[in-house]
């Protein structure tokens, strides 16, 4: 068994020898593993995802896909992997399955085999009724699915996302990475996405990568990003505002912080759901009415922020307050100026 | 390769089935020509009747009438107006991501630009026809209408089949080479416009022979559009050879050096234009 389906040294694209996309990126993502790769707008993502996928030549560096070495062999890459573009690249003056069947073709998948595949495809991502319209007929759902379809046609080793749920709605966003995860328990492929979505990436993937300006900024578990941020914030709320809240807080195994914030008190600890019951004693224990108590852990959008000091472009669930208040629990948390 | 040109290929006929507008596109221009201006432009008309007939029948190198003599033309020039699309359709291909899923594959270029090819050439064929069957039918209508006076032998038949074919695929593949390499549609047809009148207007399919200055007689001997058209007309009409230094199969080589010419630089274009970018 390979060690890395992906094994990236040192990758770098420089474009008319002045514009730096990706710099000196080095990475490497294990067999089955699902890695996400986020970053603003222009940070570098698809550039990198063109030089992994044979279709950009990197002015200097070495990637590795599946034991094939990219720039030596672009054929044999294109014969192992799967790529879902983000812009629909479906032909929309044929039907669904055409467009299946052109992409069995080109990728040589034996016809023996194309015919069941393209037929179990159809009906698992849910196009099978609509296999005989035109693609330009088809929802941005539908045509994001058949993307899939056709990304996945070969039974690829490792499948490339780029960004692949950008424009869907909700509800389409999580049908579509349904349909991956069933996908990936079946066959056990390797998956390396790029999206916008952080609720995605911390879904989906084992392991993120934070580019930004063309340099990663910071690699890990989703939950390990998270846990540099410092932990978990409680909120303590007290009846009292004139007792000795902050230093009883403070004296509290494993709390990392303790600020006043109006009538509450915010507590960082890196594990806050085990700290709850403590906080609660040592009140308790000094006579100190509690009237609330709230436990928020760390999104991806602060991660976020820490790494690139900018909020993620495409944040949609947020409200401007929402965000103002997650850029001072951040920036309270690292003191301001800290990257 | 056999499987991804033959898959390519089908794609490409779907497609084409699926738009007749752009069918009935490349048959509006010829088609006007030979309604409005081949009936106007009555040239034997020239003269009042008062011209000797062996000075015409040597003008059009043997045609019975100046129309059957353009009309024979205008069927070369399908070959023109029926390709125009194809180098379109590959930078709309680029436009909507369908070459970039294409490259993707491990689908040799020489499949993807052979099916784009030959599907580009096949078209014409059957539109050629027309042309000339219409034109034969304008003259049962009493207009001005092609006349063939030669009785066409299989060879013969094979021959026009062919000029019109390889006709076909030389523009097909000019086409392509300008699709491959330039990036937005205006620019494609800017550049398609500049080039279409004056292949048309060096060639021998307007203007009769015998009325050309030898220097323009010299230009549109090697214009590919004569070439095919004079395979046409050495076929279509009774006593043309000897108006003709060479017999069709000479004017049928030149064409496939042009078409051979043109399918070397359009498949080096393709080839650049679907490999990885630098």
């Amino acid at each position: 068994m390979l060690e890395s389906a992906i094994r990236v040294a040192h990758l770098s694209k420089t474009y008319n020898g002045k514009v730096r996309a990706v710099e000196d990126v080095s990475f490497s993502v294990l067999p089955g593993e699902a890695f996400g790769f986020l970053g603003p707008n222009g940070a570098g993502k698809t550039t990198t995802v063109s030089m992994l996928t044979a279709g950009l030549i990197p002015t200097s560096g070495r990637a590795v896909v599946d034991g094939v070495d990219v720039f030596r062999d672009p054929a044999a890459i294109q014969q192992r992997i799967g790529i879902v573009f983000q812009e629909s690249t479906a032909d929309p003056d044929l039907t669904g399955r055409e467009n299946l069947e052109l992409a069995a073709a080109l990728f040589r998948v034996p016809r023996a085999e194309s015919r069941p595949r393209i037929a179990s495809l159809l009906d698992r991502l849910q196009i099978g009724d609509a296999a005989h319209r035109l693609v330009k007929t088809y929802s941005g759902g539908m045509r994001r699915r058949l993307e899939l379809a056709v990304g996945i046609i070969h039974a690829p080793r490792v499948l490339f996302l780029d960004e692949p749920t950008l424009g869907l709605d909700p509800q389409g966003r999580a049908g579509f990475w349904q349909y991956v995860r069933e996908l990936r328990k079946d066959h056990g492929m390797t998956i390396f996405v790029t999206t916008h979505y952080l609720d995605e990436a911390d879904a989906i993937c084992e392991r993120l990568a934070i580019i930004d300006h063309g340099r990663l900024v910071a690699m890990g578990t989703p939950s390990e990003l998270k846990d540099r941020l410092g932990g978990d914030v409680v909120t303590v709320w007290t009846a009292r505002s004139d007792a000795p809240v902050a230093a009883v807080l403070s004296a509290v195994p494993g709390v990392v912080s303790v600020t006043r914030q109006e009538e509450a008190y915010r507590v960082k600890a890196p594990r806050g759901e085990s700290l709850i019951p403590l906080l609660v004693d040592a009140c308790t224990r000094a006579g100190i009415g509690l009237t609330g108590v709230s436990l928020k852990r760390p999104s991806l959008d602060e991660v976020f922020l820490e790494f690139t000091g900018r909020e993620f472009r495409e944040d949609e669930g947020a409200t401007a307050t929402d965000r103002a208040v997650r850029i001072g629990q951040v920036r309270e948390a690292f003191g301001r100026g800290r990257r | 390769m056999i499987r991804e040109f033959v898959a390519l290929t089908r794609r490409e006929l779907l497609r084409l089935g699926r738009n007749p507008g752009a069918i009935l596109t490349s048959l509006l221009l010829p088609v006007l020509y030979l309604i409005l201006f081949g009936q106007a432009f009555n040239l034997q008309n020239l003269g009042g009747g008062r011209v000797d007939p062996a000075y015409f029948l040597a003008a059009f190198r043997g045609a019975p009438s100046y129309f059957s003599y353009f009309a024979a033309g205008m069927t070369g020039f399908v070959s023109v107006t029926a390709t125009l699309f194809i180098g379109a359709n590959v930078i709309f291909d680029r436009l909507f991501g369908i070459l970039k899923r294409t490259a993707a594959t491990p689908a040799p270029a020489a499949s993807i630009f052979g099916a784009r090819l030959v599907a580009g050439s096949i078209q014409p064929i059957g539109l050629a026809f027309l042309v000339l069957g219409l034109s034969v039918l304008l003259g049962r209508l009493g207009l001005s209408g092609l006349e063939i006076t030669a009785s066409v032998s299989p060879l013969g038949a094979v021959e026009i089949v062919l000029a019109v074919v390889v006709l076909s695929a030389m523009f097909a593949a000019l086409f392509l080479a300008i699709g491959f390499s330039l990036e937005q549609p205006q620019s494609y047809f800017a550049v398609v416009n500049t080039i279409n009148l004056p292949v048309l207007l060096t060639s021998a399919a307007l203007y009769p022979w015998g009325t050309m200055p030898p220097w323009f007689q010299s230009v549109a001997s090697f214009n590919p559009i004569t070439l095919a058209v004079d395979v046409l007309r050495e076929n279509l009409f009774a006593g043309a050879r000897s108006f003709y230094p060479y017999g069709p199969e000479v004017y049928l080589l030149g064409l496939l050096a042009w078409a051979g010419a043109m399918f070397v630089v359009a498949g080096l274009l393709a080839r650049r234009a679907l490999a990885p970018r630098r």
